[in-house]
């Protein structure tokens, strides 16, 4: 009895340390609905890490920028420079949205992987990045699909749909298809990259907490960076693609 | 022995205290690695974005002022180019005052050359006029004369006889005499 309960305390021990909580939500009940109230915490955050900081670097714009004002632009001019590459001529008025889902996916990821969330405590679940929960990935990806599905109409009417038998009709089920698979792969991708790198530094930092995770760290930044630009050049070719048509 | 296991299971399912709080472990809340991490991040990262944001400012800087003297020269030849213009301008009143002046002189010593020019042409044609009537009435008096002459010798030929002649010699060289002792 004393050597069940010591051992029992030491595994508690060893448990406080190694604690992995995957599919462990903080639920917040809206309405009939239960949803994941840690990620909307960690949005919020992230929102306004980026509502914050554009406008701090925009408040008295100079000829000659500064260093915070010349640091957005050059990231306005980078985000211009994927949208324009992917979608063409008529890219101005999806630049926003681009933008958006560019920064607000790197800012989550990185701030996922940066910021050191596990100091505060949560009676559920642990703060993470946002991404990281396949709710927020599909949220993303279905807004592509229907921001592709808008460009294509917007531009083409109902010939839009006349896509679906270029270039043989025998294409058309595989052309059906993809108007599934591309938000799946876009959501999938992301979440599972980001759960992935999250879970492997927490496992290494549960085995040896010091020195060896930091590699992964450094992995897991670049990967997430990496993802975030992907994402948005993916959700820019979409729409490229559904606008440029064959004329 | 079940109730131990039971807070066991207990325990899987509810970790912690099951509130809200500050987790104080160093290496559970990987402080430090995550430390480590951003040390390195800002201090590799800063080398690197602070150079592509000098770029982009020099970029920015440059273009700038270049622009600024295309615009210096551009104002500089529009400055000349409307020196230019006012000049002609001025030319071409001046132009406009005295010309039509010279204009009228012009055509009066063109009309007054003209003139001249007609007379001395009426001239000549008055003189050749005049010539070719003193030829023609020349060549007249030289065909009457030539008749007259050839009349004259036709009678004296017809009338003259010895004795015409000899007195008409005789005579001849009694003028002649005469006009010897005279010019002596």
């Amino acid at each position: 009895m004393n050597v069940l309960s010591y051992s029992i305390n030491t595994l508690k021990g060893l448990y406080d340390i190694s604690g992995v909580e995957v599919g462990q939500h903080f639920y917040w009940q809206v309405g009939g609905f239960q949803i994941h109230g840690q990620v909307l915490i960690t949005s919020w955050v992230v929102i306004a890490i980026l509502l914050g900081s554009a406008a701090l670097a925009v408040r008295s714009p100079q000829t000659i920028p500064t260093s915070g004002q010349n640091f957005f632009e050059y990231v306005l001019e980078f985000i211009r420079d994927v949208s324009k590459t992917q979608i063409g001529e008529e890219y101005r008025p999806w630049v926003p949205f681009i933008g958006t889902m560019f920064l607000f996916i790197f800012v989550s990821n990185w701030s996922g992987a940066l910021l050191p969330w596990k100091i505060i405590q949560l009676p559920h679940g642990e703060l993470a990045a946002p991404t990281n929960d396949i709710n927020t990935t599909v949220a993303l990806a279905l807004l592509t699909s229907v921001a592709y599905f808008y460009a294509g109409l917007t531009k083409r009417g109902l010939g839009y749909f006349g896509k679906y038998i270029q270039p043989t009709p025998i294409l058309l089920p595989i052309n059906i298809l993809e108007d599934f698979t591309k938000p799946l792969s876009l959501s999938f991708r992301l979440f599972g990259n980001i759960l992935a790198d999250e879970l492997v530094v927490v496992v290494l930092v549960s085995l040896v907490p010091l020195v060896v995770p930091i590699p992964v760290m450094f992995l897991g930044l670049f990967t997430s960076g990496i993802q975030a630009l992907i994402f948005a050049t993916l959700a820019a070719a979409y729409i490229g693609e559904s606008m440029e048509g064959h004329h | 022995m079940k109730n131990v296991t039971d807070s066991c299971v207990f325990l899987v399912h509810w970790p912690s205290a099951g509130s809200f709080g500050f987790n104080t472990d160093i290496l559970a809340t990987n402080l430090i690695n995550l430390s480590v991490v951003f040390g390195v991040l800002i201090f590799f990262g800063k080398g690197v974005l602070s150079d592509l944001l000098d770029n982009r400012k020099q970029r920015i800087l440059n273009t700038i002022r270049n622009s600024e003297e295309l615009r210096g020269k551009a104002i500089e030849q529009l400055e000349k180019a409307r020196a230019r213009l006012k000049k002609v301008e001025m030319e071409a009143d001046q132009f406009r005052i005295n010309g039509y002046s010279e204009i009228e002189r012009e055509k009066m010593n063109l009309i007054n050359s003209t003139y001249k020019t007609l007379e001395q042409l009426e001239n000549y044609k008055n003189e050749t006029i005049n010539f070719e009537q003193q030829k023609a009435i020349n060549e007249v008096r030289q065909q009457v004369f030539q008749q007259a002459l050839q009349g004259a010798l036709g009678t004296l030929n017809s009338c003259l006889n010895n004795e015409l002649h000899l007195r008409t010699i005789n005579a001849n060289i009694g003028m002649f005499g005469a006009m010897n002792e005279i010019t002596d």
